[in-house]
């Protein structure tokens, strides 16, 4: 690009020298307009609406840019088709430098856009592309239809032809970009217009109520028996419940588990008696329907032994695991470990609540680890990543664990997100 | 973290002397379908050892649904499995409905059943287009995608929008469907018969897929099992798991089809194990039109916004396996946890697994036939 961008000092004082650049200009945006290269980059559902438009129907040859390279050495477009990362962002920034100039950015749907449907309450998305590269075209939607890329791509098209060599591109010019977060702004000036607008309706609203004292809003009370519907004409017979009692049924596995393990009780039911509270396990394991689950209560201690017990207990035979999740409560962790048996069709699910480490310091507790369990990991191999996610989100540490590192976020990333108390910087909160 | 450091999650111990060396592939690379990162160590061109990074797409919808209402966290599963967002929609109500008690009508029943092989169909094709495309073939994706736009034209006429539907909701759909619905779907089916014959000759029988399929990528049934791989993956490995059958839900327990199964567990098992998958889809969208009724609500006349306090769990068959939703609610109209068990993250789990000992260019293949959908596995 070197002569080029020389030309216009060396023509233009020259008697139709002009002429000449602008033929140039002419000839060169005329190539760079038609055969725009896009980069194969896609992070989310807008990638899908990108490979979409190159295929059959819409067919993004109509504008020469089919030829998605996969290196960025090779491209000239980096269409930014999905949700952009607080984790992602260097390698966005790493495959933008890699491009050859004259390079272009077009930031493909809402979540590039402002951080769309990710705004509020998250810690990880970044509120927009303008933050990390100068983007050339913005295209809304979510996704935007192939129709509205194409659109994109044609107001890029014009873009490009209106450029000239006697005002060249230079990358110096797109290194120093605002880090301004202009959402913050736009929330704040909104929060502020949104004050406003309450101390001018607090008469309006005094007034409703001096005239409407019995008003109620319109929130229906919750649905206590289930509704019924006519019965859909079953011209099987194998009715759900019959499916459901291939295996053991919720009252025996109750049963089985609490002859094991005396700490077994069911989530939720309390009485004051041991005679009582038997009675009120039975009943509630009784009231559970065909297509609920039966979730099992135990200690920690029993933990390990009893997901032993029901994998190798051949009346149980629980040979999959569903998953591993956790609850945070104010005073405790609950770890749900869910269980199914795939030959018997039977599942359970089993709850064991663990105290929070009272002994660390308030000031360090968002930041360290406030409970430990006993890994199923060499039980089931599928509890590896599952166990992982659960230290990464809530900071419950899994012992004897091969591989306990964080899965989804950062190593330097501060704190857990999933714990109800998380606090980040780079969260906003949601109005009510 | 800065990404020339040399990556953890290497289990294999070796001699410093040897000549493995490591490859970084992805977060930004076209087979690995979307944001992940897998580093490779390899010996020549042989595999040694696979591990993956994930979190480069995860948006914490876990934590943002703890501040959303029920029924506004409904278009945020359409973005987790975008292939299949109407099947995610109804993963969700369901676990809503047992919390609201709120019944559906029969019509509606039907509805989510046509939308959701619709869906599966889709999906399926997807996944057709990309096997064959990251074996070299582009005209597959080409063909692939072909039909699969003639779904989204059904899905948008119906929910308003081609990709992130946000159709379902408690007791029924948003929408009734449109007039003529039924006969596009009809018209839908018997093109879609003619045209899998023609895929079917295209890929089944082509000597080269077959030399990169057969035998590559081979994933035992007790590997399947143990870790929680599930859908086609599963299927293709020997076992006879469907949600659909094993613990139905919605009506598909009035319908009749055959869940297939192969028992080989190779690249070209978990091939024709989707095939035949789209076959039966297309038996149930013919008995559902026969059975269509006409007449009826398509939703419940009732709206509720909130659950009642406790635990609800369901779980249904999506295109890529098993896909669960946890609810613990509370009083109020929000969510306490909110918890989705995608059916992609064991598949990827398993990868090291499959891929330990085989090349490289297997790799891709293996990659292809699990089709996993990354955005599912961070949230």
């Amino acid at each position: 690009m070197g002569i080029i961008n020389f030309a216009p000092k060396i023509l233009d004082p020259i008697p139709g020298g002009k002429y000449v650049v602008n033929a140039i200009d002419y000839v060169v945006n005329w190539a760079r307009a038609n055969s725009i290269w896009p980069l194969t980059y896609g992070t989310s559902c807008c990638a899908i609406e990108m490979m979409s438009s190159s295929m059959a129907r819409y067919d993004i040859a109509r504008f020469g840019s089919e030829v998605f390279r996969a290196s960025p050495r090779q491209a000239d477009l980096f269409i930014l088709a999905g949700t952009i990362t607080r984790r992602m962002a260097p390698a966005i920034q790493m495959l933008w430098e890699q491009m050859p100039g004259p390079k272009y950015v077009l930031a493909m749907g809402a979540c590039t856009i402002s951080g769309g449907p990710f705004v509020y309450d998250n810690y990880s998305v970044v509120r927009g592309a303008q933050n990390i590269l100068p983007v050339d075209v913005f295209v809304p939607g979510c996704p935007p239809r192939p129709e509205a890329l194409f659109h994109g791509l044609l107001t890029l098209r014009e873009k490009i032809l209106k450029e000239t060599c006697r005002n060249p591109w230079h990358e110096g010019d797109t290194q120093d970009l605002s880090q301004l977060d202009r959402y913050r702004e736009a929330a704040k000036a909104w929060a502020e217009l949104e004050k406003i607008k309450d101390e001018e309706m607090a008469e309006a609203r005094a007034k409703f109520k001096e005239e409407n004292p019995d008003y109620k809003s319109s929130f229906k009370p919750v649905r206590v028996t289930k509704e019924a519907f006519p019965e859909i004409a079953r011209e099987h017979e194998i009715s759900l419940a019959e499916k459901s009692s291939k295996g053991l049924s919720k009252a025996d596995m109750f049963k089985a588990l609490k002859n094991k393990f005396a700490s077994v009780t069911i989530t939720g039911v309390t009485a004051e008696t041991p005679e009582a509270l038997a009675e009120a396990e039975t009943a509630a394991v009784a009231a559970l329907t065909a297509d609920s689950v039966l979730e099992v209560r135990l200690n920690a201690e029993d933990y390990l032994a009893a997901v032993e017990f029901v994998k190798n207990d051949p009346a149980f035979k629980m040979d999959y695991l569903i998953d591993v999740t956790a609850i945070d409560y104010p005073d405790h962790f609950e770890l749900i470990t869910m269980l199914k048996s795939l030959e018997k069709k039977h599942q359970l699910f089993l709850c064991v609540p663990l105290a929070k480490d009272e002994s660390i310091a308030a000031e360090k507790r968002a930041t360290s680890i406030l409970a430990k369990v006993p890994s199923v990991s060499h039980l089931y191999a599928a509890a590896e990543i599952k166990e992982r996610e659960v230290y990464d989100m809530f900071g419950i540490k899994f012992e004897g664990h091969q591989d306990m590192r964080r899965i989804f976020l950062d190593p330097e990333f501060e704190g857990f997100p999933l714990r109800k108390d998380f606090t980040n910087p780079n969260m906003i909160k949601r109005p009510v | 973290m800065s990404m020339t450091q040399l990556p953890p999650g290497f289990k294999i111990t070796r001699e410093t002397d040897s000549e493995e060396f490591f490859i970084n592939m992805g977060p930004q690379h076209p087979s690995t379908h979307g944001a992940l990162r897998l580093a490779l160590r390899m010996d020549g061109e042989t595999i040694v050892e696979v591990v993956p990074h994930f979190g480069y797409i995860h948006r914490g919808l876990e934590k943002q649904g703890e501040s959303m209402t029920y029924l506004q966290y409904i278009p945020m599963t359409d973005r987790q499995d975008y292939l299949t967002a109407i099947q995610n929609n109804l993963g969700v109500v369901l676990a809503y409905e047992k919390g609201m008690n709120i019944g559906v009508p029969e019509k509606a029943e039907y509805i989510r059943v046509m939308l959701s092989e619709l869906g599966r169909i889709a999906s399926h094709l997807v996944f057709f287009g990309c096997f064959g495309g990251d074996l070299g073939g582009q005209t597959c994706l080409l063909f692939g995608f072909k039909e699969r736009e003639m779904v989204h034209d059904i899905l948008e006429e119906v929910t308003g929008s081609r990709l992130t539907t946000n159709f379902f909701r408690p007791g029924g759909s948003r929408f009734d469907v449109p007039e003529n619905f039924i006969p596009r779907v009809k018209a839908f089916l018997d093109h879609l018969e003619g045209a899998m014959k023609d895929y079917e000759r295209f890929l089944s029988k082509n000597v080269i897929a077959l030399e990169r399929s057969v035998g590559i990528g081979i994933l035992s049934k007790e590997d399947a099992i143990a870790f929680g791989c599930s859908g086609p993956v599963l299927r293709a490995s020997g076992v006879d798991f469907d949600v659909r059958r094993a613990n139905p839900y919605s009506i598909y327990d009035q319908l009749d089809f055959e869940v297939p199964i192969a028992h080989n567990g190779d690249c070209h098992d978990r091939y024709n194990v989707r095939i035949a998958e789209i076959h039966e889809s297309m038996k149930i969208l013919r008995q559902c039109i026969e059975k269509f009724p006409k007449e009826g609500p398509y939703r419940s006349k009732e709206k509720p916004v909130k659950l009642n306090p406790g635990r609800y769990y369901s779980e249904i068959e999506t295109a890529k396996g098993l896909y669960g939703t946890y609810v613990v609610a509370a009083s109020g109209d929000k969510p306490y946890r909110i918890h989705t068990r995608g059916p992609s993250f064991p598949h990827i789990g398993v990868l090291n697994k499959m891929c330990q000992g085989g090349k490289i260019s297997d790799l891709v293949v293996v990659m292809a036939t699990l089709d996993p959908v990354i955005p599912e596995i961070d949230r």
